[in-house]
């Protein structure tokens, strides 16, 4: 008997089933089909689609929501280039003059104050710069009261420390800025007047009193109390190196971006910390149910094997 | 009459009550639950038990995964799977054994079948049986039958191949003796 003839019987000879089975079938109910649990691998899918869906739209609505308007991106970019001159700002001498006098409810005319400023610019030219402020120092009637210069192959810095009239100080820094791009300002004002005053007081009293060299002694320190009102300490430093990054005033898409970056990073480390924290239980659990199927698979062919 | 615009999803739209669906596909439930068994009266009860859980399942069956023919041999299988752990228990416990192949003179496996077929296959294990019947009499494709068995297509045609091997020796030695 060749192989194919036997199982062309097998198949040709298959039974039937028996009459009261089928009579059993047919008196079932007509119940029609109609799915009401919904598969779970379809669902799984859907609910991850949904999921990515509400995460990118959170992100997006907050990425919108933080980029604001462009006159709001401009007038931040404006405050803080008032702030820390930063680089991008080309530097105007009348725009840092104002600067100076942004710096406002700190001096009084009428009040004998010590004034500290110091400034960090970058150049082109270092040696020309220099000059140029120890120029200008001189022309308004300062001195410089120190100074450092270093020059290299690339870059190279100058530090001077200069001493300018107050009356003319607004000046001075207007012309400074006109040497490069300012890089930082920073204005400190000490007020000496009460100082000043109480000096005064007890000169008078001295003086009534008859003390001469108590007199002598308290002007002393009366006039270099005054000396120190008189001129304005400016620490300038000047310097060729260029800024690391170009920074550019970002676009109101740009912020959108960087905030929706933002958020989809957060996002994104918050799923990454859930799966570091679960994914060794949900590993272990897949790793037991898998074993669990083959475990039960292999027990149901033994048994088919040891059933005759 | 108008042509019916056709859908991608033939199944879903072709809605059918479950005893159309268990009447077309009853003579391969038996087949199958006879083949497992060896006992013409146990794969009937085997059936309707079968029957009686795929009418309770119904609402979960989805077309989309495999045909409805697949579907109620992966029932047959765990019901006869369900008696033959049963079986085995009770034969544990009263420390008996009973072979679920009765010895009788007529061909169980088909009304036409030479008895030395019909013997050489009673010959054969239950796992043997129905890796036989899901390819060679119900003609499934290894696909469908892996799914049936749980297994992978390979190891179906490893089966089968060894099973008719078995079968065939079985049959050539009974012929010789």
């Amino acid at each position: 008997m060749s192989e194919a003839s036997y199982l062309v019987e097998l198949r040709e000879g298959a039974p039937r089933a028996p009459e009261v089975l089928r009579e059993l079938v047919r008196e079932l109910p007509p119940t029609r089909q109609a799915r009401t649990i919904p598969p779970i691998r379809p669902l799984l899918v859907a609910g991850t689609g949904i999921a990515v869906a509400v995460a990118v739209v959170a992100a997006a609505i907050s990425g919108i929501h933080g980029s604001g308007s462009s006159n709001q991106g401009a007038r931040a970019v404006e405050l803080r280039a008032t702030r820390d001159f930063s680089p991008q700002i080309p530097s105007h001498g009348a725009a840092a003059s104002g600067a100076y006098r942004a710096a406002p409810g700190l001096t009084a005319p009428s009040r004998l104050q010590s004034q500290d400023v110091s400034m960090s610019m970058r150049v082109k030219d270092l040696s020309g710069a220099t000059q140029s402020a120890v120029r200008t120092t001189r022309r308004l009637g300062g001195f410089v009261a120190g100074a450092d210069y270093s020059t290299g192959s690339n870059t190279g810095y100058s530090r001077l420390g200069l001493r300018i009239p107050i009356a003319n100080l607004q000046q001075a820094i207007a012309s400074f800025t006109g040497l490069g791009t300012i890089l930082s300002q920073h204005i400190s004002v000490a007020d000496l007047q009460t100082g000043l005053d109480q000096l005064n007081a007890r000169i008078a009293t001295a003086r009534k009193a008859g003390h001469k060299k108590q007199v002598t002694r308290l002007e002393r320190r009366r006039a270099a109390l005054v000396r120190e009102g008189t001129y304005a300490k400016v620490a300038l430093q000047l310097t060729t190196t260029k800024p690391t990054a170009k920074h550019v005033v970002p676009s109101r898409f740009d912020r959108f971006w960087d905030n929706t970056k933002d958020i989809l990073g957060k996002e994104a480390i918050g799923v990454l910390y859930f799966l570091v924290i679960a994914g060794p239980f949900i590993f272990l659990a897949a790793l037991a149910l898998l074993g669990e199927r083959a475990r039960r698979r292999r027990a149901d062919h033994r048994l088919l094997e040891e059933t005759g | 009459m108008p042509t019916p615009w056709p859908t991608r999803k033939p199944a879903l739209r072709d809605e059918r009550s479950f005893a159309s669906v268990a009447e077309e596909h009853l003579d391969d439930v038996y087949r199958y639950l006879l083949y497992m068994t060896g006992n013409p009266h146990l794969a009937e009860d085997l059936a309707a038990e079968t029957f009686e859980r795929a009418l309770k399942r119904w609402r979960r069956f989805d077309p989309r995964r495999g045909a409805a023919r697949t579907w109620l041999c992966q029932l047959a299988r765990g019901t006869a799977l369900d008696h033959f752990r049963s079986e085995r228990r009770r034969r544990r416990r009263e420390g008996v054994y009973a072979s679920d192949i009765p010895e009788l003179g007529d061909p169980v496996f088909g009304e036409g079948l030479s008895p030395e077929l019909d013997r050489a296959v009673r010959s054969l294990s239950a796992a043997e049986r129905e890796v036989v019947v899901l390819r060679v009499v119900l003609e499934l494709d290894g696909e469908t039958a892996a799914r049936v068995l749980g297994i992978r297509p390979t190891a179906v045609s490893t089966r089968l191949s060894r099973a008719l091997q078995k079968l065939e020796e079985r049959m050539v030695s009974d012929v010789r003796g």
